[in-house]
């Protein structure tokens, strides 16, 4: 069993290098603080948000955040004109999908940062559910 | 089971976590991710885990595939599974759906084939290392005096 647990440890240390070299200079490394903001977080920045629904089109369409604008995957070219549009550097993008357990809303908010080159992009936590909980 | 049957069955676990591990190396942001959906650990050291569970997950597979450390890269992959077993298991009956990000980001394989295919996978490897633990009988080991 001992020589089973040393060579367990030589492979979890060996592989502790290319983490490091991943950690500081992978160009795909992931952000060391998490994008997630709740939504009294993101209600107190009032105004300067600017809400995108990243759910699909008939769900949008039956309900959404007041003032957001609709941005998936499915229509991103020509949806992503209008988000530009309303964007500008002081306002923050707070991006939700339906539900907690949704995660296209941080698919399109990291095509938001690295495709359109937009620094402020937040995914709100618990998405549309968590909104329609408090706005019922 | 004869010790060349074992050994290629360790190289196929072998290749399919070196697949595994160099689809997530190559992109850690979008695994960061798969790991926050599951929600059972804070987004830091989700982010250790993208970065360090691939690597962990090459070497395992390459130590499978070609035969050293075998017992160590075993027991790695046989702790690897059964973590992601529970964690996994566990999603549905916290209300999640989410994708298992096994092979690469957002690739959704269906909750059941997944659980089932990686329980399978755990077994096949705790089978692999009772097997190795264990001597070999003299007939199979070709040292028979008949």
């Amino acid at each position: 069993m001992l020589p089973a647990l040393r060579q367990a440890i030589a492979i979890l240390l060996l592989a502790l290098l290319p983490t490091i070299a991943a950690g500081l200079w992978h160009p795909r490394r992931p952000a060391w603080q998490s994008d997630e903001v709740t939504l009294p977080a993101a209600a107190a920045w009032g105004n300067t948000v600017l809400w995108i629904d990243a759910r699909p089109d008939p769900d949008f369409a039956a309900a959404h955040i007041p003032g957001a604008l609709p941005l998936n995957e499915d229509h991103w070219d020509t949806m992503l004109s209008a988000v530009l549009d309303q964007w500008d550097p002081r306002r923050k993008i707070v991006v939700y999908c339906s539900s907690l357990s949704c995660q296209t809303s941080r698919d399109v908010g990291r095509r938001l940062r690295d495709e359109a080159n937009i620094p402020n992009v937040f995914v709100l936590q618990g998405g549309w559910e968590a909104w329609k909980k408090e706005h019922p | 089971m004869s010790r060349s049957t074992q050994r290629i069955i360790a190289a196929l676990i072998g290749i399919i976590l070196l697949v595994a591990g160099v689809l997530k190396a190559l992109d850690p942001a979008s695994f960061a991710i798969d790991i926050q959906n599951y929600r059972l650990l804070p987004w830091t050291w989700g982010v250790l885990l993208a970065l360090y569970l691939p690597w962990v997950e090459i070497f395992c597979g390459a130590a499978l595939l070609f035969h050293f450390a075998y017992r160590g890269a075993l027991s790695i992959a046989a702790l690897l599974f059964a973590t992601f077993v529970i964690a996994y298991g566990s999603t549905r009956l916290r209300g999640l759906d989410v994708a298992c990000g096994c092979f690469g980001h957002g690739i959704h394989r269906g909750y059941w084939p997944v659980l089932i295919g990686d329980t399978l996978f755990l077994l096949i490897i705790l089978w692999l290392l009772k097997a190795d633990l264990r001597p070999l009988s003299p007939v199979i080991r070709g040292t028979s005096s008949s």
